[in-house]
């Protein structure tokens, strides 16, 4: 029973699943508590894929398939990059690239108050925390921490915001630094904010950093992290 | 007595396949799709917010747009996209994403004889690339019976146009289990035999029709291995790099 149960759980780790693939077989695992994350579901006692992608396992017990894909599925305590798209007398409708618009209350700003809510113009870029993701409803959206405080959370200005996959922008989060915003970081100044859904905002003193740096982390999805590096050098060779 | 066929394929010998996965930028998932010189390019859009008059506001809706290569939309395109509708919605798993719209647009680039195979394979292919929940792929075949009892696989238009009777069928893909082999079977079969769909033109046997089965299913895993191949994640370093380098 114990083998039986080791070569199941290495058995499908760390490899590439296709949606039906049956990864889990509950009925081998006696008084054990396991923690399904996305792209998998429970069909009785066998727990199959729903998502393309790569099967990851971390202890204690916790399965989630990787994958990568355009649009974006809301989870509470994502960080995210959203757009204003309107404004009411509650709420700003934030689109976040889900599957509805997302709301982001007039008070979830640190010392939000009736008296001083802030004014967002239809188009601002706000980097939000999601505080609820409920199937059926609008998630709902905050501009602070846990704590109250805005620490990094609010609107971006200038710079320059363009889209990736899901897969990368958790790529670009991903400790340690990712290789190419590492290389980048060496010779270039400048800042950016990498959203889960898929959006990233990159803001340098001249337009010229801005579009080398937004550039090299577009061109860096499928190349690993020496091709990353490499490619960063020559980008650089050839600016300077 | 061996048919003879005009590109030299065995009966059993499928055209070569091509896919490819995320190919238009704007869509949220897409595919392109070709056996032998019939190519089928398929988009994905959405979730989206809202459904279409009627539907269900308690599942998600499938919605599929078929474009043909010339001409307008007549009543053989509005039955594909029927067809294709019925088959997407019984992969999907329509309770994650309620009171929402999928949009699969399908386009015809070629025509060389089973189109809609084709674009059912385009369109599961450019499902999975969205990441839209399915509890299984889909894999499509096209048989054909000949005049004299013959059954030959993937048919090109010139020898659709001679055939007594052709068979479009649709089976899970194979997939990999940790389970025992018995418990992942329906019955005594395994869950690939299963058909999720059979469109058939022309008039045949009960005998043609259980030997286009067979043939069907031993196609179809073959099918199963190139899809799976395909929608693994894929580098293109050297395009990139030309690119830059240009």
């Amino acid at each position: 029973m114990e083998t039986k149960s080791t070569s199941s759980f290495t058995n499908l780790v760390d490899q590439s699943v296709c949606p039906g693939d049956v990864v889990l077989d509950l009925s081998k695992m006696i008084n054990q508590t396991i923690k399904l994350g996305g792209g998998l579901r429970q069909d009785c006692d066998a727990i199959s894929v729903m998502k393309a992608g790569r099967l990851r396992f971390s202890k204690p017990h916790k399965y989630w398939v990787e994958n990568s894909q355009k649009r974006y599925v809301p989870y509470a305590e994502d960080s995210v990059l959203g757009i204003v798209v309107d404004s009411r007398s509650d709420n700003f409708l934030v689109d976040i690239k889900g599957p509805t618009l997302a709301f982001l209350p007039v008070l979830a700003f640190e010392g939000g108050t009736r008296r001083n809510i802030p004014r967002f113009e239809i188009g601002t870029l706000i980097y939000v925390r999601v505080i609820k993701a409920n199937p059926g409803m609008n998630p709902e959206l905050s501009c602070t921490d846990a704590s109250g405080k805005a620490a990094e959370f609010g609107a971006l200005k200038d710079g320059y915001m363009f889209e990736c996959t899901t897969g990368q922008s958790r790529m670009l989060l991903s400790s340690p630094t990712c290789p190419v915003l590492d290389a980048l970081g060496k010779k270039l100044s400048f800042e950016i904010a990498v959203g889960l859904n898929g959006r990233v905002w990159v803001d340098a003193a001249s337009p010229h950093t801005t579009i080398v740096v937004a550039n090299a982390i577009m061109n860096s999805e499928t190349l690993s992290g020496a091709q990353q590096r490499i490619m960063v050098e020559k980008l650089l060779q050839r600016i300077q | 007595m061996e048919t003879d066929r005009p590109d030299g394929r065995t009966p059993n010998q499928l055209r070569p396949l091509a896919c490819s996965c995320s190919i238009l930028h704007r869509a949220h998932g897409s595919a392109s799709w070709a056996q032998g010189e019939t190519k089928v390019l398929a988009a994905v859009y959405g979730p989206k917010a809202g459904t279409k008059k009627n539907e269900n506001p308690e599942k998600a809706s499938i919605e599929v747009i078929w474009k043909p290569k010339t001409g307008q939309i007549g009543k053989l395109e509005k039955e594909y996209e029927m067809i294709l509708k019925r088959t997407l919605e019984s992969i999907c798993i329509r309770t994650i994403y309620p009171n929402t719209t999928t949009s699969v647009i399908v386009q015809v680039v070629h025509d060389d004889g089973a189109l809609l195979p084709c674009a059912i394979n385009a369109a599961c292919t450019a499902l999975v690339d969205a990441g839209i929940p399915l509890k299984h792929l889909a894999v499509a075949i096209c048989c054909s019976v000949t005049d004299s009892g013959c059954i030959i696989l993937d048919p090109t238009k010139e020898e659709e146009e001679k055939m007594k009777a052709y068979i479009n069928l649709v089976f899970p893909n194979t997939i990999v289990s940790v389970l025992p082999e018995r418990s992942s079977q329906v019955g005594s079969e395994p869950m690939a035999h299963g058909i999720m769909t059979s469109v058939t033109q022309g008039a045949m046997s009960v005998d043609d029709y259980l030997h286009c089965l067979d043939r069907g299913r031993a196609a179809s895993a073959r099918l199963s291995e190139f899809v799976r191949k395909n929608i693994g994640p894929k580098s293109t370093w050297l395009g990139r790099m030309g690119f830059l380098c240009r």
